[in-house]
């Protein structure tokens, strides 16, 4: 039997777009069912031990991985909340230079002056301010030091946190709900607006009549189908997902960029042995960056975790992997994140999504050369050891594509917008091209690499999605 | 309430995995612990160091050998439960 539910806006995702702007319309009046394919997680189940926490808070159990040379680990997080449950927390507003480019080579109404009052009003929503350096801990201490000792530009990392004690598992569930992620934050808050929230729900197609919008059609884990009936559906199931949804629904393959433009901050992390006692994760894992080298396209930035995560992530194998680990409490880590030029697709093949991503030459030298300034960090902040995530023998001007260990975060750009339809899904107010009434409030939106995290931009433009709709953009 | 604990945190953690990754991880994670496979796995520097990710995953996530190198879950689980509790947080 399908089951029948009526909204007037139906919104797919509760990440970092759909939540926000669930919340802001049920605010605004309007009557908002949300369908999330994952669950609520409840803190009390949280345990800070990496291998469970990452089968339950991601997707694939944090295991999704690229296709390309090299094939890269992309960890995406599942549930109310969305990425933002197990993310590091870290905020930055699109950086000035990028919405530049989006308004000259996109054709977006994008500058700094009219989203400010969207990135103020998401910003004071989440608590946003700076760590403090007592509550950054030891392994960011080590990473200032360097940077200081080499003149390079650094500073503390701006999060959305209220009362953080420094746990050190933020990518594993944050046991104190200091982390303010979406699932806290504008979940509730739309909730409490009257927002109708349906957990495992998985969308099979946005509802069209005649090009126009007219709901959503969903199945639920037991089989059940229903569908929810609504004018207005936003698509917000991610950077990865949205487009095998606008795919699924017939929508958005007018101009054959739905999929493609796959921008990724391809990241690795490297390790060192200290004289003093790091315990890196004690404290916040990302709370400090150095941004010397931005312009390039390197930006180093915190990394950290409880043992079985350092023990994942050490480069080394046998009995060096073994020794190095004895070390542990001595341990220092530190990640370098790279703005990339490469460009991957998304497809379809059968109930999966296939990621396709290759490094470009030019990202491989970004990396060679974040990998060579990496050691000299470590080695000016006073390494005994630096542990660099190449195999043994392989300098960083040497490496080759096969010899990173990759990870990579902050997807964007399958669903682009482009004030043209020949040239993107989506117009300049995020509404699909050539259809009425579908929209897109997530990363997939987002036209470029942005070369820092995007939580807060993806926020923002789903905040002035939901302000248009409701009239008051 | 129970918790997102597992007495077998690497076969939960490859549980979770897609099922083509998952079986090529039980493959290789078979292999390695055999003394003659765990040599052929070592010609290949990428597969020892993907079964390196998962076997310190899983043997690091022991309480006991983890609050030995100062690192204590359990603790720091207590410690968000009586912040959330005390101050009302969600």
């Amino acid at each position: 039997m399908t089951v029948g539910l009526e909204a007037d806006v139906c919104v797919i995702g509760a990440g970092a777009g759909g939540a926000v702007a669930a919340a802001e319309l049920a605010e605004g009046g309007m009557k908002v069912t949300l369908l999330e394919e994952g669950h609520w997680h409840d803190p009390d189940r949280f345990t800070a031990r990496p291998p469970g926490m990452l089968a339950e808070l991601y997707r694939d159990g944090g295991q999704t991985v690229t296709l390309g040379n090299p094939p890269i680990m992309l960890p995406l997080g599942r549930g109310l909340g969305g990425t933002t449950l197990v993310n590091s927390g870290t905020c930055f507003r699109t950086p000035s230079y990028v919405l530049e480019r989006w308004q000259t080579e996109f054709g977006l109404d994008v500058s700094e002056d009219s989203l400010r009052p969207f990135f103020e009003r998401v910003e004071k929503a989440l608590s946003v301010g700076e760590v403090t350096p007592e509550l950054a801990g030891a392994n960011a201490a080590v990473a200032r030091r360097g940077a200081e000792r080499l003149g390079w530009s650094h500073g503390y990392l701006r999060r959305n946190a209220k009362g953080c004690v420094g746990s050190g598992v933020c990518a594993f569930g944050c046991p104190t709900s200091a982390k303010q992620h979406t699932g806290i934050t504008y979940i509730p808050r739309a909730r409490a607006a009257g927002a109708e929230i349906v957990t495992g729900a998985k969308v099979e197609r946005i509802l069209l009549d005649g090009g126009r919008a007219t709901g959503a059609s969903a199945r639920l884990e037991s089989g059940a189908r229903f569908t929810v009936s609504a004018p207005i559906v936003i698509g917000a199931a991610g950077t990865i997902h949205t487009p095998a949804l606008l795919t699924r629904s017939g929508l958005g393959g007018g101009s054959g960029q739905l999929g493609r433009n796959l921008s990724l901050h391809p990241a690795t992390g490297a390790f060192a042995l200290m004289d003093e006692t790091v315990d890196m994760a004690k404290g916040v894992p990302q709370s400090f960056y150095v941004d010397e080298f931005s312009k390039e396209g390197i930006m180093f930035e915190g990394v950290a975790g409880p043992p079985s995560y350092a023990a994942m992530s050490l480069p080394l194998v046998g009995e060096r992997h073994e020794r190095a680990m004895s070390n542990y409490p001595r341990l220092a880590q530190f990640g370098l994140m790279v703005s990339d030029s490469s460009r991957g697709h998304v497809r379809s093949v059968g109930s999966r999504t296939l990621i396709r991503y290759d490094l470009t030459d030019d990202d491989l030298a970004r990396f060679r050369t974040g990998l060579a300034r990496m050691r000299e960090l470590f080695e000016a902040a006073g390494a005994r050891e630096v542990y660099l995530p190449l195999p043994s023998g392989v300098a960083p001007e040497r490496a080759r594509r096969r010899d990173l260990k990759l990870m990579a975060f902050h997807p964007l750009g399958t669903a682009r917008a482009d004030a043209r339809a020949s040239h993107g899904v989506l117009d300049g107010d995020l509404a699909v091209h050539g259809a009425s009434g579908v929209y897109v409030a997530d990363g997939s939106a987002v036209p470029s690499s942005l070369g820092v995290n995007p939580q807060m931009t993806i926020m923002a433009l789903a905040t002035r999605l939901a302000f248009k709709l409701l009239g008051k953009g | 309430m129970t918790s997102y604990s597992s007495h077998n945190p690497i076969e939960t953690f490859l549980a979770a995995a897609p099922r083509a990754q998952r079986a090529g991880m039980r493959a290789l994670l078979s292999l390695s612990r055999r003394p003659a496979g765990r040599r052929l796995v070592a010609r290949a520097p990428a597969a020892a160091q993907l079964a390196q990710v998962i076997e310190g995953l899983g043997r690091y996530d022991d309480p006991d050998l983890a609050r030995s190198l100062g690192w204590d879950a359990d603790a720091v689980i207590a410690r968000g439960r009586e912040l959330r509790r005390s101050e009302g947080r969600p």
